[in-house]
């Protein structure tokens, strides 16, 4: 988790080796290991992780150097100038052959019922690197599965291949040093301390960093087969750091399955285990899934997104505008903040602008690693876009200010994260309060309030484009959107234009 | 020598009246003598005729056939499928539907909550067989699956599973993959004690 | 008749009250080489001492002493540790505690001396758990040491200060690999470290450490006393001086003895030995602990007992522990006990090692009770040959090399056992 170093760094000292007959210049005290991985040359591992100091176990990243009779690890060597290095060499796959076969000696067949299948390193290498048929013909040593370990977590101790990560982990990420290794030899099992559970915010980082199915995530359990998702690269809405992260859905279903994170200056390879929840909210049980306005007897019911649009202009132009008033989530990605204000602010004049926040949110909470106190992935962005406009920028909740402004007529842009907000049905109630409030939201628990008498249906932060700023400022960018999950959903920006385009028709 | 001509027999003259009515009247007369003695040694009983008379007589086909499939089971009754999806992977047609959940014990650890085929879909390939790792489905002998249009076209595991009167039973032939580990240990229930962990094969 | 013995470890032994300090002043030239090197020696002057002497490492690896010392960064700040591996746990050894038991000041005389030439201040005696009563000698030694001004600050008003204290273990093989004891001495979990880098520049607390055998430091004093050119009129030229051999067995004086490195294995047999006992013949030796690879009694013709020697008929002199097996032993369950033993002390860490040993282990099982296919016995071999040379530590080669040779050797035997329905038991 890199802070920001804006200290010029002194050049380092540089050294050039020859990996697979190419010439590669690292700083250095570089290790072989780190100098594939950051050219594209992949070196089969187990226990070497970028995020983690070397343990040189598993004995699987085996290459030939120069002339030297036995093989090394590459984890663990320092590249030293005019080095010749080769991982391609049939010495080299045969050693791989007996280091994945002492592997899956004692590894128990779970392929069918377990949740790695598919993105599991022993299979991966298995169909790479061969030797096909075992020679093991003996009993394997058995050991638990299937256990309680922590609260988002589920432990299979037989499938562990003791590659020492989750340990490194718990002592080096987490600082919590609750795992450990206990017995000897094949008997050597991975578990918890007597005295420690495992109960920090960053459980599911052991999931994606334990290569084989030992330890998997009790929310994702048995849920889907991994060859089924895609994924797509995103920016976490759950809180101010913006960790990058990836988006697996099936969107021939139209249901998301989970994030994981994506390795990047902000978040190094880790996210909590907050982040990973934003995935529910996206999924069709929790959606608005229609535009909702109200017919001539003042009833709700579901209506076109053109009958909504039309609706909603309807009501603009049948009040003034300092009765306007926009209650804004900093949820929402710069683009669409753009949009918004410039329609409602620039266009309209809209001058009552106010900020959906929590009130009990403390923003200068952060649990040491990633997790901060602002539950909000934009609200730099939105102060930024506020100042453009010539409006007070200043981060506060405003629904005091709203009820104050005697405002009849809101435009609100809902938070699509709801879990953190514990005040939020509140603030439903105080917002069904007023005159008229027409709320643009992606979840379902608008439309539970009975008072709200027009909704629209919004794209979540998977199924758009735009950009976050962090709490440095910094840009995370949502490029790759799924297909939403609901027909009827937009995002601010479509919905924004839609307005703009019958409001000018209407004049 | 390829020269590029094929030679055919030349086109028939034209015919006068009296050759084409020979021609009309020899075929049919040849046609309907063949026909005739035919009918007449079956009907006689001279000649056993090829037809099966279904549904009184029933159609056996080889071990191979792939007709409806089923589910089989454990020897403790349960269904054997672990919910792997290899089937509905393999499926050409995409027609199977799984749902897995955690079973109550340990031992088992997976089950399919839901295991559904779309019949109209399947075009009995046997992929499913094939990809199965433990002998979960087959496709049986059963050949009649007609109905009407209103009837159940998505076989639901408990239909699939439920066909013991099966010739040969339907145990799975594969072994269980053995746990030794007893069943108290369920991922809702306790806490692991790394120090508790039960003492594997002797040393 | 043989002549008489060179002495240089067990000089004391036999005398009354050999431990003190006392017997070992007064009999054994007790702490006259300190005197000496404390006296006016620089440390490189007894580095080269011990360099041109060629000592060996007694311990099993045979790595040339003085020349591990020089490793040492010679102008590192900061402290730097001397650590005696009185780990014994190679199967068949027991020649360190014998030392122990005899003459411990010499091995403390031997620490001071090497613990000058690489400059550290602080030094440990690390003993395997089991040997309580060592423990206690070596304890009671040390208090002596202290108490006459050997150890402790300024010795002999030189202004080198060597404090030493005493160590034990828990009971793991593998704190006896050097960077295991570092391990369990640092009080971590005693599994060896990956290395680079080595305990001579980062080894306890990352500190330079150099980790020696019990009597490999036991011989510098006397090298120091008598010179490099002393030591070399025993032994040969690559094995020079004397080394203390454990020999157990079928034999009618099984124990420990010293006797030059070349020494005939014919005459430690016969001569120190006593001969086999009555009725036994020599079916197989093994010559240096558990993990050298076995030799058939035609290998022993003219076998000497010195580095050199052994390495020419591939195994090893090793700690020296000598294993004298009868015709009366089953070689599956000399085999069994052997891989046994290895699973049983394998640390875990790495996979060839650990998955192999408890692979061995697991067709041993199935060869005693016949349940495992003939072509198990030559898998032995194929994962012995491929557990090795890809490991942290050499537990794994200990455990690969002597499968590997019992089953070329005794092949028929295991065959043979195997195939017999209801078992040839030991007597």
């Amino acid at each position: 988790m890199s802070q920001e170093s804006q200290v010029t760094q002194l050049p380092k000292e540089t050294i050039t080796f020859n990996l697979n007959d190419r010439d590669i210049t690292v700083p250095k005290g570089t290790t072989v290991m780190e100098a594939a991985h950051r050219n594209d040359v992949y070196i089969p591992h187990f226990c070497w992780h970028p995020g983690l100091s070397i343990a040189g176990v598993c004995r699987f990243c085996l290459v030939k150097v120069d002339n030297r009779p036995k093989l090394e690890i590459a984890c663990n060597l320092q590249a030293t100038p005019g080095m010749k290095v080769s991982t391609l060499l049939p010495e080299v796959k045969e050693a791989h052959k007996w280091a994945l076969e002492f592997h899956l000696v004692n590894h128990p067949l779970d392929c069918p019922i377990c949740d790695q299948a598919g993105e599991c390193k022993l299979q991966d290498f298995y169909m790479e690197v061969g030797k096909y048929k075992s020679e093991m013909d003996r009993p394997k040593v058995l050991k638990p599965k299937a256990l309680n370990v922590g609260s988002e977590l589920v432990l299979d101790t037989e499938r562990c291949i003791l590659c020492d990560r989750c340990v490194r982990f718990e002592q080096e990420v987490t600082k919590t040093g609750a795992l450990g290794i206990f017995n000897r030899g094949d008997r050597a099992i991975v578990g918890t301390y007597p005295d420690k559970k495992i109960e920090h915010n960053y459980q599911d980082n052991l999931v994606d960093i334990c290569p084989v199915g030992a330890f998997t995530s009790r929310d994702f359990r048995f849920k889907q087969r991994v060859w089924f998702l895609k994924d797509k690269p995103a920016v976490c809405p759950g809180c101010s750091t913006g960790c990058h992260v990836n988006v697996y859905a099936k969107p021939e279903v139209r249901t998301y399955f989970r994030v994981k994170p994506r390795e990047s200056a902000v978040n190094s390879h880790w996210m909590c285990d907050t982040g990973r929840k934003t995935y529910k909210h996206l999924n069709q049980d929790q959606r608005l899934r229609f535009p909702v306005a109200t017919d001539t007897t003042g009833k709700r019911k579901r209506v076109s997104t053109a009958e909504a649009v039309a609706s909603l202009v309807a009501q603009l132009r049948s009040v003034a505008v300092q009765d306007v008033a926009l209650l804004v989530s900093p949820q929402y990605t710069c683009e669409e903040y753009a949009a918004f204000f410039d329609f409602f602010v620039k266009k309209l004049g809209v001058t009552k602008v106010f900020q959906w926040r929590e009130p009990t949110e403390k923003l200068e909470e952060f649990d040491g690693l990633l997790y901060r106190g602002d539950h909000n992935p934009n609200t730099f962005g939105l102060s930024e876009a506020l100042a453009k406009v010539g409006l007070p920028k200043d981060v506060k909740n405003g629904f005091d200010d709203l009820a104050r402004s005697g405002a009849k007529l809101v435009v609100a842009l809902a938070p699509e994260i709801g879990f953190q907000f514990p005040s939020l049905e509140s603030q439903f109630q105080r917002l069904s309060e007023l005159p008229f409030v027409s709320v643009w939201t992606t979840s379902a628990a608008a439309y539970n309030v009975q008072a709200f008498k027009h909704l629209l249906p919004l794209k979540g932060f998977a199924e758009k484009r735009g950009s976050f700023l962090n709490y440095q400022g910094k840009v995370g960018e949502l490029a790759h959107p799924f297909p939403a999950a609901v027909d009827d959903a937009h995002d601010v920006v479509e919905v924004v234009t839609a307005v703009a385009d019958v409001w000018a028709h209407a004049l | 020598m390829a020269t590029g001509i094929i030679k055919v027999a030349p086109p028939p003259e034209d015919k006068n009246l009296f050759q084409m009515a020979y021609g009309y009247a020899s075929t049919i007369f040849a046609g309907m003598w063949k026909t005739g003695v035919i009918f007449f040694m079956q009907i006689t009983g001279l000649e056993k005729t090829n037809t099966l008379e279904w549904p009184e007589q029933p159609a056996t086909y080889s071990e191979r056939f792939k007709g409806k499939h089923f589910l089989t089971r454990r020897d403790d009754g349960q269904v054997r499928c672990t919910a792997c999806f290899l089937c509905a992977t393999a499926c050409p047609a995409e027609c199977i539907t799984i749902v897995a959940g955690q079973h109550p014990t340990n031992e088992i650890e997976k089950f399919p909550v839901r295991f559904e085929i779309d019949i109209l879909r399947c075009v009995f390939c046997g992929f499913c067989e094939e990809a199965c790792p433990v002998d979960a489905i087959r496709l049986g002998p059963e050949y009649a699956m007609a109905g009407a249009a209103g009837d159940k076209w998505v076989y639901t595991k408990d239909y699939l599973a439920d066909r013991g009167q099966l010739h040969g039973g339907i145990t799975s032939v594969k072994e269980e993959n053995t746990k030794h580990f007893t069943t108290d240990h369920n991922p809702r229930g306790d806490d692991l004690i790394a120090t508790d962990a039960p003492h594997m094969r002797h040393h | 008749m043989s002549e008489a013995k060179p002495k240089i470890i067990l000089r004391t032994e036999g005398l009354p009250d050999q431990r003190s300090i006392k017997t070992y002043v007064d009999k054994a030239e007790g702490y006259t080489a300190v005197r000496k090197v404390l006296g006016g020696l620089s440390r490189e002057q007894v580095i080269e001492e011990v360099k041109q002497s060629g000592l060996r490492g007694r311990g099993g690896a045979g790595f040339l002493t003085g020349l591990k010392w020089s490793f040492v960064p010679k102008d590192m700040p900061g402290p730097k540790y001397l650590i005696c591996n009185n780990d014994e746990s190679e199967p068949g050894t027991f020649k360190d505690r014998y030392i122990c038991a005899v003459n411990p000041h010499q091995v403390i005389e031997g620490m001071i001396i090497a613990a000058y030439a690489i400059g550290a201040n602080k030094g440990y005696i690390y003993t395997r758990w089991e040997f309580q009563e060592e423990i206690g000698y070596l304890e009671t030694a040390i208090k002596e040491a202290y108490e006459a001004g050997f150890l402790g600050k300024n010795l002999l008003g030189s202004g080198f200060d060597f404090e030493l204290d005493h160590y034990s273990g828990a009971g793991a093989y593998i704190c006896g690999e050097e960077t295991g004891l570092i391990s369990s001495l640092e009080g971590k979990k005693g599994q060896p470290k990956v290395k680079p880098p080595f305990p001579a520049v980062s080894g306890y607390l990352g500190r330079p450490t150099i980790v020696n055998n019990t009597e490999t430091l036991a011989n510098v004093p006397w090298i120091i006393n008598h010179g490099p050119k002393a030591f070399r009129q025993w032994g040969t030229e690559k094995s020079p001086g004397t080394k203390v051999f454990s020999i157990s067995g079928a034999l009618n004086k099984p124990g420990v003895y010293e006797v030059p490195l070349g020494y005939p294995f014919e005459s430690l047999l016969n001569d120190e030995g006593g001969g086999m006992q009555a009725g036994r013949s020599l079916k197989a030796l093994i010559p240096g602990g558990a993990s050298a690879p076995v030799l058939t009694p035609t290998e022993c013709e003219g076998l000497t007992m010195d580095y050199e020697a052994m390495a020419q008929r591939g195994t090893m002199l090793g700690s020296g522990a000598v294993i004298i097996i009868d015709d009366r032993q089953s070689i599956a369950e000399l085999l069994k006990v052997t891989i046994d033993f290895f699973a049983h002390e394998s640390c875990g860490q790495c996979t060839p090692c650990r998955e192999g040993t408890g692979w061995l282990n697991n067709i041993m099982d199935g060869i005693l009770d016949r349940s495992a296919k003939p072509d198990n016995i030559e898998r032995l071999r194929t994962v012995s040959r491929n557990m090795g040379g890809k490991t942290i530590c050499a537990l794994s080669d200990a455990c690969a090399m002597p499968v590997m040779a019992f089953v070329q050797k005794f092949s028929d035997e295991l065959h043979a056992y195997l195939a017999a329905g209801s078992g040839s038991h030991r007597q």
